[in-house]
């Protein structure tokens, strides 16, 4: 009896023995098998971390602003409205950090019957030397007002001058830029085709056009004061293709060589203040004088009385603009521009004919809802020279409103 | 109505508004993960000496309190890093001022180890190495033979940006494993025997910290008060507090407050130290 219990417990204690034995092989199995599958989750993650790090590097950041304007009855045409709804702007901007320090721009623009390329370049920053940077493409022009985004941008538009002398502020070129992180110090030099008006992708001639700019920063902290002193210049020229004729600033009539250039140059100084002054306020502005010049477009087929009729241009120029900007709390501004401009400062009265200035007073209030929404209203008034062709001021103030979506 | 009798009446009407709506009860902040702790103490003692102001701390990394301070949704923004170049645009566009600039604490970024690994010390050198993907095992910094498995912050973070500024100086690796915050990374490294991470000094607990040293010729370092007071430890950086206009009223009394011996002895406490 005491032999059989002996040998049963034994049995017992062996079978128990045994599938013990089995339970942890089995739990080792289901361990390793589990370890199998997180090992795989976690090259899984990395994989798709690595990919997710990729598209960080897209950023998608754009704008839409849809406006209602009401013009003064001398920029209405007979039978055509005097106020219209529109899009103003409908801006998508991609934005591919391919590297730390290299970048691309593509920005199209959809605005009411206008389907345009904005913004196509790259910027690579130097290795090693992160302030310098060189920009290659399309891309704005090298100047305060022409940078200052049209997203942010506080009146309807930029100033008659900058309109005149960059018209659609962008460019094709290369751009080499300093931007001192040690020393507060921008420096800005561009070559570029230098006949951009947005269809014409290519240069109409062999030479390029240089423009520059520099601006030093002071910060007095103390007084809660910035202030940024800057001088730029241009120097370029137009070819004039087709016609020998060419009027200059004085208005006279004189002839040249088809193919000679026509000069483009000018220079300008500029500043910004930016003061912590109840809330925020600046004071900037911009002074440019020098010489544009316009070639003919006329047909090289056409015949002499009618090349004679449309010269090529060239004239003196002078105009400046200053910005009074007021933050008022935290979601509200009041802006006054005042800007000039003077396409021919040769000639006044009237001898400048068409040529007239116009000095223009611009209000707006801008009320920022929230992060993305901005509402703006604005009232332009301009006052042009009058003369024999323009008696008296243009009736041609343009009262806007403007909501402006920004993702 | 002429220009030069509207303009005089909208300057008025301006100046009259902005000379009221500026009185505050209730302070936000908001940013640098790094700083919450320290950040929330401050607040914390504040609001019991002053019942009347009510503090709000949030995080969620540096670059989020610099986008709130632009976007206006916070009063004063925590950064373990200074606002870039863009950054300090932005907001000048936006409210024609440059930012108030507050150094408010030291910090010393810390390395951190577990507490089995054998390697005592590392090169600025080596940590870009490192985080660079070019050193991806132990052996090659004086270790055991293992992988180094490399923790890091979202690229949200200011403590993120100040190390790959200052210290990786290139692209971080692909397998840098980005974590939500520095007791994350804490956490993962007291985890993996073979793991290296980086965070303020406040959240090291149950880990190792590595001496550094400039380069193999220099002295290492701990980050220890006197090290980074004496601006001896290698990663030594100020922590921030951002404004977008000259602190008035309740947030300036509550700026001139943690900027007090009474409010930097809170630096200290929480792991970090005095601006000066």
């Amino acid at each position: 009896m005491k032999k059989l219990f002996t040998i049963t417990i034994f049995t017992v204690l062996s079978v128990y023995g045994y599938s013990q034995t089995q339970m942890i092989d089995s739990l080792k199995e289901v361990i390793e098998k589990h370890e199998g599958k997180i090992n795989a989750l976690d090259e899984r993650v990395l994989v798709n971390e690595t990919d997710l790090g990729k598209l960080n590097k897209i950023k998608i950041s754009g704008y839409i602003q849809a406006q209602w304007e009401n013009w003064g009855k001398d920029l209405v045409k007979t039978n055509e409205p005097d106020n219209s709804f529109f899009i103003r702007r409908a801006r998508v901007k991609f934005t591919y950090e391919a590297l730390d320090g290299v970048k691309f721009v593509l920005q199209p623009d959809f605005s009411t019957g206008n389907l345009t390329l904005q913004d196509a370049y790259a910027v690579v920053n130097i290795p090693k030397l992160k302030d310098f940077g060189i920009w290659a493409g399309q891309f704005d022009r090298p100047n305060y007002e022409v940078e200052y985004s049209s997203g942010q941008i506080e009146v309807l538009d930029r100033s008659r001058v900058i309109k005149a002398i960059y018209p659609k502020e962008k460019e094709i070129g290369v751009k080499f830029e300093y931007n001192g992180s040690t020393i507060p110090l921008k420096f800005q030099l561009m070559a570029m085709n230098g006949n951009y008006t947005g269809k014409e992708a290519k240069d109409v001639d062999s030479k390029k056009d240089l423009m520059g700019r520099v601006v030093y920063s002071f910060k007095l902290p103390d007084a809660g004061l910035g202030i940024n002193i800057g001088a730029n210049g241009y120097l370029g020229g137009n070819r004039a293709k087709t016609n020998p004729y060419i009027t200059n600033s004085m208005g006279i009539a004189d002839s040249i060589t088809v193919g000679d250039y026509l000069e483009k140059k000018w220079a300008g100084a500029e500043m910004q203040i930016f003061a912590d002054f109840l809330g925020g306020m600046a004071i900037k502005g911009e002074y440019m004088a020098g010489v544009n010049s316009t070639p003919s477009t006329i047909a090289s087929t056409a015949t002499m009385t009618q090349k004679k009729s449309d010269p090529n241009k060239i004239k003196n120029f002078s105009g400046y603009y200053l910005y009074l900007i007021k933050n008022i709390g935290r979601k509200n501004q009041f802006v006054a521009r005042y800007d000039f401009y003077d396409p021919n400062t040769k000639l006044s009265g009237d001898a400048a004919d068409n040529d007239i200035f116009y000095k223009t007073l611009t209000v707006s209030w801008q009320h920022y809802l929230n992060d993305n929404i901005r509402i703006s209203l604005y009232y332009e008034m301009p006052k042009n020279e009058t003369n024999a062709a323009y008696p008296s001021d243009l009736k041609d103030n343009v009262l806007a409103v403007r909501v402006q979506a920004k993702f | 109505m002429k220009n030069t009798e509207i303009f005089p009446i909208m300057l008025l009407t301006v100046i009259l508004a902005s000379a009221t709506g500026f009185s505050q009860a209730k302070i936000t902040v908001k940013g640098s993960d790094t700083m919450v702790i320290l950040s929330q103490k401050w607040a914390e003692l504040y609001m019991k000496k002053n019942p009347a102001v009510s503090v709000q701390v949030t995080g969620g990394g540096s670059g989020v309190g610099i986008t709130a301070l632009i976007n206006g949704t916070t009063d004063i923004c925590n950064s373990s890093r200074p606002m870039k170049q863009s950054e300090i645009e932005k907001l000048r566009d936006r409210y024609n001022t440059l930012g108030v600039k507050i150094p408010c604490a030291k910090d010393g970024i810390t390395i951190f180890l577990n507490e089995a690994n054998k390697v005592q010390e590392l090169t600025i050198k080596q940590l870009s190495d490192i985080y660079q993907g070019k050193v991806t095992n132990w052996k090659e910094v004086g270790g055991n033979d293992a992988e180094i498995r490399v923790y890091g912050r979202e690229n949200s973070s200011g403590t993120y940006v100040y190390f790959h500024d200052e210290v990786v100086k290139a692209d971080y690796a692909a397998t840098v494993q980005s974590l939500p915050g520095t007791a994350a990374v804490v956490n993962a490294v007291k985890k993996d025997v073979n793991g290296i991470g980086y965070g303020g000094a406040a959240y090291a607990v149950g880990v190792k910290h590595a001496k550094v040293k400039k380069d193999a010729n220099s002295t290492s370092f701990l980050p220890t008060a006197e090290s980074i007071g004496k601006g001896e430890y290698p990663i030594t950086r100020y922590l921030y507090m951002y404004l977008r206009n000259r602190p008035t009223g309740e947030t300036k009394k509550y700026i001139d407050w943690i900027l007090s011996a009474e409010g930097q002895m809170v630096t200290t406490e929480v792991g970090y130290f005095p601006y000066k």
